[in-house]
């Protein structure tokens, strides 16, 4: 329907084999979902929102969204550390607190700069965008967690546990201040597209080429991947 | 021959750290191999097949039967969404503080220890509890390690242990639960230092995984998650289902079987309208035999070793060995055993779920401790294996769901549950020798 499906008419990658052609279609096939279907699933992949409408979780994705994207650029204040494991720990960037730093890891995002180059997704991210992105993602987390953010990303998301006469206690929302943190990266970069979409396009191409499953297997997927932010039985770590 | 039985168990426990043979074999064979050692018969009185194998293999069977209570009793737990509602519920009000949202699930995984252990324990707690903490930041080595420490805490009080140390050592269930309970106050203490001190030292940390935004909607999941994605919230009642089987074997001193069994009817009547309980019942007791397979096969291979060191010929030729080296005098009792708690890891010989219940079983039968002390002890190294051993399934399963290794997970508990050893062997020392 959209310029973007090109599964029929794109030249086949003669090199790869089927299986990695199929992992990049699926990929650029992810482009078809809207941003905000992708801070559903992170809310989903939390595991904590069982039972919640795709309604709400949506509602709330684009709450913590508009958050993130309002919040005002600011550059981190934090050390920065450049290492390549993150193909071993499935990570792209990382924020610690002590002492405040950030990890980026810089084998994911060359692959990363890759795959927007092989899914001509540039006009979306720009040459060097991932690195900036993961920058600006990193420093909401930093900012959220010295200041009084994470009230205000509460009371933007508005879900309300108990309220007495005028006033409400707000509850945390557990995925929320990731998906604010993409939706920052996205704003301050000017990205065409939310980070999100391309991290979904990364687990999905790598996917393919470590686990190297069929294509139909890989759509069920390991049964307890959803609750679990990280492989829970480790096939990225049984490769070394 | 002492010597000889000594060898055979350091060869079985090469075999068991080299992987070369699963625990439960091992110890099947152990079992048989010692017993031809200390001379038994081929069949008989005091034999390898009547002794041995037939009467060792059934000998934990009201243990096994605990535990298959615990684990239908934790699969109910898991698919009626008590467990979950508990971590959303601390998540949503103590979220912006990662050290909130741990302490909670460090108490939640305490209760569903005393429900039920090892794997399944872990599983329960943190199959919704290492995202929820690794969601507010907390370091995945200490969400892993707060999963282990709060089931750790809980275990003085799980009920299928309790019932495996009275038939085991041969103690009455009424002086299992007077040593556990003066054993709970460390566990406890030790696990909330872990999580304030950790968290404290290792501050928060939030990732940008490639995970994060794969998530396949609820269709794809397996049909339990499904089920319990229907559900919502479980009903505040309803969460007191775990502390049921507690009361009534803690408060009212009720048998372990019947107290684990009013758990499972509390749980399905709090939970489940009258005309779906039979299916759920059958349902989840069924799933809890799956959750059950592994220990209930350790469990009969124990009982064989057990039955193979109780023989009179393993006694009389492992006494003399086991005498010389086992010390008297309390401090010298509580200086050695804490020195020896590196022996209980890695399917080590003081391991209890392993060499250890033989071990212990001879120290007992040979009479050189009184078996309320060798009771203090297993329970102590009990609780370090429990938490820190990176052979272990719960702390496999933990750790690598969180995404790290058995090994760092070891590293970090090991210093806190060393310390729920020492004061373990301090209150054995002081009261039982
Ligand atoms: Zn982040």
């Amino acid at each position: 329907m959209t310029a973007t499906r090109t599964r029929g008419g794109a030249p086949k990658a003669g090199t790869s084999g089927t299986s990695g052609a199929a992992a990049l279609a699926a990929a650029r096939d992810l482009a078809l979902l809207d941003d905000a279907e992708f801070g559903v699933r992170l809310l989903r992949a939390t595991g904590l929102h069982p039972g919640r409408t795709d309604a709400r979780l949506r509602s709330w994705a684009r709450s913590a969204a508009a958050y993130g994207a309002g919040l005002p650029a600011r550059t981190g204040t934090a050390r920065i550390v450049e290492s390549d494991g993150g193909l071993a720990h499935g990570l792209l960037a990382r924020y610690t607190t002590r002492p405040p730093t950030v990890e980026l890891f810089t084998d994911v995002l060359a692959r990363a700069e890759r795959l927007v180059d092989d899914l001509s997704w540039r006009a979306w991210f720009p040459p060097g965008s991932v690195r900036e992105a993961a920058l600006a993602h990193e420093a909401v987390h930093e900012q959220l967690h010295h200041g009084p953010g994470r009230a205000a990303l509460r009371r933007a998301l508005g879900h309300r546990l108990l309220s007495l006469g005028g006033r409400a206690l707000y509850g945390h929302v557990a995925g929320a201040e990731e998906i604010a943190a993409h939706a920052h990266a996205q704003a301050v970069c000017s990205l065409g597209r939310s980070p999100l979409l391309l991290t979904a396009a990364l687990d999905t191409v790598l996917d393919s080429a470590t686990a190297g499953p069929p294509a139909g297997a890989a759509e069920s997927g390991p049964a307890a991947a959803h609750n679990s932010p990280s492989p829970p039985a480790s096939p990225l770590r049984r490769k070394k | 021959m002492g010597v000889l039985i000594l060898l055979v168990m350091a060869a079985g426990v090469a075999a068991m750290l080299s992987r070369k043979i699963p625990t439960a074999f091992a110890l099947v064979i152990l079992g048989v191999i010692i017993a031809v050692i200390a001379g038994a018969p081929f069949k008989g009185e005091n034999s390898i097949t009547d002794t041995v194998l037939q009467t060792g293999a059934s000998m934990l069977a009201a243990t096994m039967i605990a535990i298959i209570l615990g684990s239908w009793l934790g699969k109910l737990l898991d698919e009626t969404g008590i467990a979950g509602t508990l971590v959303r519920k601390i998540v949503e009000f103590g979220g912006d503080q990662p050290v909130v949202v741990a302490l909670g699930v460090l108490a939640v995984s305490t209760l569903v220890g005393t429900v039920t252990g090892s794997a399944p324990a872990a599983m329960l707690a943190g199959i919704i509890g290492i995202p929820a903490m690794i969601a507010v930041g907390i370091p995945k080595v200490t969400a892993a390690g707060t999963i282990l420490m709060g089931i750790a805490a809980g275990m003085p009080f799980e009920l299928p242990v309790w019932q495996f140390f009275s038939t085991a050592l041969k103690l009455p269930v009424s002086d299992v639960r007077g040593y556990m309970i003066k054993l709970f106050p460390f566990a406890l203490a030790a696990a909330i230092l872990f999580v304030v001190i950790e968290t404290r030292r290792r501050g928060a940390e939030h990732s940008w995984a490639l995970k994060s935004a794969t998530a396949k909607p609820p269709a794809a999941d397996s049909r339990a998650a499904a089920r319990r994605a229907q559900l919502g919230d479980a009903r505040w009642y309803a969460l007191l289902t775990p502390v049921v089987p507690l009361v009534l074997a803690l408060g009212f001193k009720i048998a372990i079987i019947p107290s684990l069994l009013a758990g499972v009817i509390y749980a399905v009547i709090t939970t489940t309208p009258p005309r779906d309980m039979s299916k759920r019942l059958l349902r989840t007791l069924y799933a809890g035999f799956e959750v059950a397979a592994a220990p209930i096969a350790l469990f009969v291979s124990i009982g064989i070793l057990l039955a193979a060191v109780q023989l009179p010929g393993s006694i009389d030729a492992l006494r003399p060995l086991v005498k010389d080296v086992s010390p008297q005098n309390p401090v010298l009792f509580v200086v050695v055993f804490v020195v020896l708690v590196p022996l209980c890891l890695y399917r080590g010989p003081l391991n209890v779920y392993g060499l250890g219940a033989g071990i212990a079983s001879v120290l007992i039968s040979a009479g050189i401790y009184p078996p309320l002390a060798v009771l203090g002890l297993t329970a102590s190294y009990n609780q370090v294996f429990g938490v820190a051993d990176p052979t272990s399934t719960q702390t496999v399963w933990a750790a690598q769901y969180a995404g790290v290794t058995p090994q760092q997970v070891m590293a970090r508990t090991l210093p806190y549950v060393w310390l729920v050893a020492l004061g373990g062997f301090c209150v054995t020392a002081a009261t039982y020798l």
